[in-house]
């Protein structure tokens, strides 16, 4: 049988929700291939003011398993993920939704495809328009408040949180402002237990990314390269980008750890399927980086 | 952060849980699907399954600790918790070690300073030599020392290089024996003598010291009940039919080691106890396996207490304070296969049935389905029973293991459950060569029924 094309919503509240999220990405290579993926974005909850707000990012998995069968292993790994991510055995960390299976349009109990939240929910469609252009009318068809509950992640990054002694909000602030500066970043979030510290550089209104079309590769194999150890995994300058033709030895990013940068090299040319960790996330052993499709 | 895995992993999960400490597990690829990696509040894969890559690969777990902006690191038992590097490395990243001070730890850890340093301070070690150079020299050291002895190579293990001395008239030939067996073996022919106590108890203080110079003990445990190669079986407290003043001495000797060394944490010193004699052995400058005897009759969290103690708090109680209020055993449940010598046995767990009712504690990181990695030690869960007496303890004991179910791999169930029916055990009166050997006795019988 032959592959088919489905979009995969992935959201988290829980827990580190950055590394939950880039966890079910990684994860969703077990299903098929992830032939592209979105930014992440933080989202509003929706319908509720009183939760977390959301990370969300919608993936393109490219899967022999039929819908239903899809639908199970999305269930089963949601549930693997909600508990390996370190959390109890009751609240879900990692929301995982089957959007779109191919052309298929089906209402059976408990599988409705195209999924019925998809044309009204802001968190399912800015990530989607993302990575597919025939949803662009649909997004820019939510209102300017819905729109504003989305704001795309990318640029954020994480840093440790000033100095404990630095315990005037206005001094922390400031330090956090001046790490944006430095870093030509956008927006810095910290945080640390219920503390969170948002600083966004400018007054630009978030809005939706560009799409950025990029066809899918026509690859044979797709290898993952993994972190060899724990630290803040950060891209290298040029920065590469999903779709890249890379080289053999080409240094895509570099791990720091107690003060050591560890770089991560292609190992064998390719062209970068998907960025697995998200740039300034702390990262762990085995886990996933880059997708990389071989010899194409 | 818990820089360990299996119950301890747990055990220490639960005490930070009850303080409102949150979390961060360490694991290797070989326990992604641990318990200890559930629970924690944020886990972290630190490497491949092996320990060497994974649970002792320090560059990786602290940077974990920094990544995760933890505050401490507890580092259980085994593993790191006695590696006085790793304690010095925390310190130097910012990073709390829930211990002792490392200089500490590096000076108590070595068994030649550890003993040095406590005869300063008053405590007998076992009576023994310097390092020998001639027979001449062996002759008149044991003279000194007075029969039987023991001929030990300094570098030495493993039995290699030692020799039992009887009288005088068998050391001539043990000294040469010994020296050449060293050399061969070690390349290093290195001896010196050490009076032999025959048949002799292990029994262990626990002790408590804070920042402020307070320190506490809290009683005693009796480890004689063990496996040949000296691994523990089962544990109690207080340590039944000791010599009259035995048990104040080893308490009394605790403390002062343990004052001497300014030691802080928690913190156990083991003794052999030949009558009325105690001779201190070594101090294990961690939290122990068998800690939840104590924990059970002095109504103590000892982990609450040492991660108390490693954030500035002072002990907050006196050592009259500290009551035993009864008598409590522990059981180590392993993987092991009793027919072929104990070896550790890697497998998945069927059916899981744990005891439960009054007086019974059990500790484990074990659950029906999990499949226990051949990596790392053999210890599957700790079963407690406590009672006002020792005999309600050992019933308890004995309901509880009969309650317990493992399929899927062999255990040490029925070996605890033989061993607590002995006349020596029920009696309270045995030593480290009790169960060596029944089991060299009694071999077949045991393996056939553990099998069952």
């Amino acid at each position: 049988m032959s592959a088919e094309r489905a979009y995969v919503g992935i959201g988290s509240n829980l827990g580190n929700r950055i590394v939950n999220v880039e966890r079910a990405l990684g994860a969703l290579e077990r299903l098929g291939r992830v032939v592209r993926r979105s930014s992440l974005y933080f989202t509003r909850p929706w319908g509720r003011y009183d939760q977390p707000w959301f990370y969300n990012a919608v993936a393109l998995l490219e899967t022999e398993l039929p819908p239903r069968a899809l639908l199970d292993a999305l269930k089963a790994l949601e549930q693997e993920l909600g508990r390996g991510a370190g959390e109890r055995w009751g609240p879900r960390t990692i929301d995982l939704d089957l959007l779109l299976y191919g052309d298929v349009e089906t209402d059976e109990p408990g599988l409705r495809l195209p999924h019925p939240r998809l044309s009204e929910r802001a968190f399912v469609l800015v990530p989607l328009a993302e990575i597919d252009d025939r949803f662009a009318r649909l997004r820019d068809a939510l209102d300017a408040e819905e729109l504003a509950g989305v704001v795309r992640a990318e640029r954020e990054t994480a840093m440790a949180m000033p100095n404990e002694s630095l315990l005037d909000a206005t001094e922390r602030v400031r330090s956090i402002a001046r790490f944006l500066r430095e870093n030509e970043l956008t927006r810095v979030r910290v945080q640390r237990g219920d503390d969170e510290i948002v600083v966004a550089a400018g007054t630009r209104p978030a809005s939706p990314a560009p799409v950025q079309p990029a066809a899918a590769p026509q690859t044979s194999r797709v290898d993952a390269i993994k972190a060899d150890l724990v630290g803040v995994f950060r891209l290298s300058r040029p920065e590469p980008a999903e779709g890249d033709a890379i080289d053999a030895d080409r240094e895509l990013g570099y791990i720091e750890a107690l003060g050591i940068r560890t770089p991560i090299h292609a190992t064998g040319a390719g062209r970068i399927v998907s960025i697995e960790a998200g740039d300034g996330s702390a990262v762990e052993y085995g886990q996933p980086l880059f997708l990389v499709a071989r010899g194409s | 952060m818990i820089a360990n895995r299996g119950e301890i992993a747990l055990r220490i999960n639960r005490a930070c849980q009850e303080l409102g400490v949150r979390t961060v597990a360490i694991f290797s690829e070989a326990d992604r699907d641990s318990l200890h990696v559930r629970q924690a509040d944020e886990a972290f894969c630190v490497g491949p399954g092996p320990a060497g890559r994974s649970y002792l690969n320090i560059p990786n777990i602290i940077s974990t600790a920094l990544v995760t902006q933890c505050d401490a690191i507890h580092p259980g038992y085994g593993f790191l918790a006695e590696n006085a590097r790793f304690a010095e490395i925390c310190t130097d990243h910012g990073l709390t070690f829930i211990g002792p001070k490392p200089s500490v730890i590096a000076l108590m850890g070595d068994k030649a300073s550890a003993k040095r340093v406590v005869r300063e301070a008053g405590v007998p070690t076992t009576p023994g030599s310097d390092v020998l150079s001639s027979v001449e020299e062996a002759s008149a050291a044991a003279n000194a020392i007075g029969f039987p002895l023991l001929l030990k190579a300094t570098a030495g293990g493993g039995g290699r290089g030692m020799r039992v001395v009887n009288e005088a008239g068998e050391l001539a030939r043990a000294y040469a024996g010994a020296t050449a067996e060293a050399e061969a073996s070690f390349k290093d022919g290195r001896v010196y003598l050490e009076r032999l106590i025959r048949r002799p108890r292990h029994v262990e203080v626990q002790v408590l010291g804070d920042e402020f110079a307070n320190v506490v003990h809290l009683g005693e445990r009796d480890c004689s009940v063990q496996k040949p190669a000296h691994q523990k079986l089962i544990e109690e407290t207080p340590a039944p039919h000791l010599a009259a003043g035995a048990r104040a001495t080893l308490h009394e000797m605790a403390l002062r080691a343990s004052r001497y060394v300014g030691y802080t944490n928690a913190g156990t010193l083991e003794f052999l106890v030949d009558g009325e004699d105690v001779y201190f052995m070594e101090m294990n400058t961690r939290i122990q396996v068998e800690h939840p005897v104590t924990e059970m009759v002095y109504n103590i969290d000892l982990v609450k207490e040492q991660i108390r103690i490693a954030s500035g708090e002072p002990l907050g109680y006196v050592q009259s304070d500290l009551v035993s209020r009864g008598h409590a055993i522990e059981c180590r449940i392993n993987a092991e296969d009793p027919r072929n010598n104990f070896a550790p046995a890697a497998g998945t767990v069927s059916k899981l049935v744990f005891p439960g009712g009054p007086g019974i504690r059990v500790d484990t990181h074990l659950y029906a389905g999990a499949t226990i990695p051949p990596f790392y030690d053999s210890m599957i869960a700790k079963i407690v029973a406590f009672g006002q007496t020792r005999e309600v303890a050992i019933a308890r004991m004995e309901r509880a293991l009969r309650e317990t179910m493992v399929e899927g791999v062999s255990t040490t169930i029925d070996l605890c459950l033989e061993t607590l029916a002995a006349p020596e055990f029920r009696a309270g009166r045995y030593d480290i060569e009790f169960l060596p050997g029944r089991l060299a006795r009694n071999g077949q019988t045991t393996a056939q029924r553990a099998v069952r």
